[in-house]
């Protein structure tokens, strides 16, 4: 039995599952304040599925790109709980769990999540037999940008999150590209369960303190920093 | 007070992570410490001359599991011992604080224990009963550091009263910038300290702000004064700078904490918070205190600076004051010393 905690985004997903099958899930929407909303939501899922904590094999956690504040909520409480429990820990970009229940389109998949100072994460991919194959590295720029890689790729696309939908009108006006809809916006803790189950089978786990969010950028005081003349 | 032998101690795993100290500490009955472990990132901050919270909240992440397995290790107890767990849930820097939080949460939730979040300057004030289990209020706090300058006037454990808080920047700021100014480095209450001691507190009188103004104090104009006179006498020894500077800051805090106590019929003077650690406010306190007939309780260093130990401490007495804290309680950055009357 594996437990998932997704918090990148402004969703506060978990879910329990077994065999890549969710056992059950809780996924508030808008649970900006995830210190507040990520240990009851556990709590609740735990006692109303049944699941005990001893039955546990393993933690699995989205590890963003996302919006700091929550991430930083997710995988300190997934990287501690593992460390009660002795369990090992996987860590998943949260932009693939926007892009996997997405994984039957033909096109060109791109999941792009809402960074805030006006600029997406985004990632492509295409699909292989039994999943999705990741094209290139996780990004993080403006929606000019994006719109600019689109267009260069000259693709169908099918573009999925909430960064997609934010900026939808510049999306919108490229050729070809398409915008799934608000169900496909937020990373998937269902998932999370599926493709972390994968990698627990494959026992391509870490320890709770080798898991760390994907910052892709550095803070703002170290960007200041090195723009000073020394 | 019968014991009972058989009667084993709660321990309470205590997390403090609100600005740039990643500390675990384990704690029996509030008041044993029976380890206390304290990471301090100051290394990643000197070059910024200050706490980046970004970079705080990163490398709180980072440690938080090793600190806290380090506690438990030290006090040669595991995650099935505990009674509670306790994090300081504010004042502090947000994303700071929710590290602490939620991994305080997650060991709760997994040990099916009580989790309790701690006011970090009531930690401060609860920490001298650490040292003094005997220490009988009313007593005049004055609890100094980089984030809190403030007096408080302790009635009873568990009730507090401010009589005086800085109205613009923190003692131990003043001390940063200060430093920074003098080319001191990085945390300034130990560089300055340092390099006062070859310096004449007298070569310079610089202002003593708000001196008869209640008990309130202010340091930027302090700060300020110490800029313009440097720039008018660059000759000047930096050592005679950084101890008249020091004199300053030690006069204003000493003599505004004394003058509380007095108002308050408070018999004992205490100090609280990384400023604490100055050895001039140190003995300039115990001297004002036994020239009035009172008692300067002083708690070492490592007590007075930002622990886990008086989170624990504190999480025990609250527990059993007020119960534990409900899972949905978040961080609250701005959070206030809870005050009677
Ligand atoms: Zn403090």
């Amino acid at each position: 039995m594996l437990l998932a905690i997704d918090t990148a985004t402004a969703q506060v997903g978990v879910a329990v599952g077994v065999d890549g099958a969710v056992v059950g899930r809780v996924e508030l929407a808008r649970g900006q304040r995830h210190a507040e909303a990520l240990a009851p939501a556990i709590e609740y899922l735990l006692q109303a599925t049944g699941v005990r904590l001893d039955q546990l094999a393993g933690i699995a956690v989205g590890i963003g790109p996302g919006l700091f504040t929550g991430l930083r909520v997710g995988v300190t409480t997934a990287r501690v709980m593992a460390q009660v429990l002795r369990i090992p820990i996987v860590g998943v970009a949260s932009l693939d769990l926007v892009a996997y229940p997405l994984r039957h389109t033909s096109r060109l998949l791109v999941a792009a999540l809402d960074a805030r100072r006006k600029e997406v994460f985004w990632s492509a991919y295409r699909t292989v037999p039994g999943g999705l194959q990741r094209l290139g590295d996780y990004a993080v720029g403006t929606p000019a940008e994006l719109v600019a890689e689109l267009e260069a790729h000259g693709a169908e696309v099918l573009l999925a999150g909430d960064g997609a939908l934010r900026y939808r009108e510049a999306f919108e006006a490229v050729d070809r590209v398409e915008l799934a809809g608000p169900e496909f916006a937020m990373p998937s803790a269902g998932a999370l369960i599926e493709l972390a189950c994968a990698r627990f089978e494959r026992e391509e786990f870490s320890r709770p303190t080798e898991i760390l969010p994907l910052y892709l950028r550095r803070s703002d005081a170290e960007i200041e920093w090195e723009r000073k003349p020394a | 007070m019968v014991t009972d032998a058989r009667r084993v101690p709660e321990l309470v795993l205590g997390i403090e992570t609100s600005c740039d100290e990643t500390a675990a500490a384990v704690v029996a009955d509030g008041r044993e410490i029976y380890s206390s472990i304290v990471s301090s990132q100051v290394d990643l901050h000197a070059r910024f001359g200050g706490v980046v919270p970004e970079i705080a909240s990163r490398a709180h992440l980072e440690l938080i599991n090793v600190v806290v397995a380090e506690a438990l290790v030290e006090a040669g107890c595991d995650f099935a011992d505990l009674h509670a767990v306790a994090a300081c849930h504010g004042p502090g820097l947000a994303g700071a604080l929710l590290v602490g939080v939620s991994a305080a949460k997650a060991v709760a939730l997994c040990r099916s224990i009580p989790y309790v979040g701690v006011n970090h300057l009531e930690a401060h004030l609860q920490a001298a009963w650490l040292d003094e289990p005997d220490l009988a209020p009313p007593l005049a706090v004055l609890i100094a550091s980089g984030g809190h300058t403030m007096i408080v006037i302790v009635e009873a454990r568990g009730s507090y009263r401010v009589v005086g808080q800085t109205v613009d920047d923190a003692a131990g700021e003043a001390f940063d910038k200060v430093a920074r100014f003098l080319g001191l480095g990085y945390p300034g209450g130990p560089a300055v300290d340092a390099v006062a001691t070859e310096g004449d507190p007298r070569a310079v009188r610089f202002p003593r702000p708000m001196a008869g103004d209640g008990y309130d104090f202010s340091f930027s104009g302090l700060k300020t004064a110490v800029v313009q006179y440097v720039r008018a006498h660059p000759e000047a020894a930096v050592a005679d700078v950084a101890a008249s500077f020091q004199e300053a800051v030690v006069d204003v805090l000493s003599t505004k904490l004394l003058a509380a106590a007095r108002d308050a019929g408070a018999r004992t003077l205490v100090l609280g918070g990384g400023v604490a650690a100055n050895r001039s406010l140190r003995s300039r306190v115990t001297d004002l205190a036994a020239a009035d007939d009172r008692r300067a309780y002083l708690p070492g260093p490592a007590l007075c600076t930002d622990n886990a130990a008086m989170i624990a401490a504190t999480g025990w007495y609250r527990l059993h004051a007020d119960g534990p804290t409900p899972l949905n309680d978040g961080a609250t950055p701005g959070l206030r010393l809870p005050v009677v009357g």
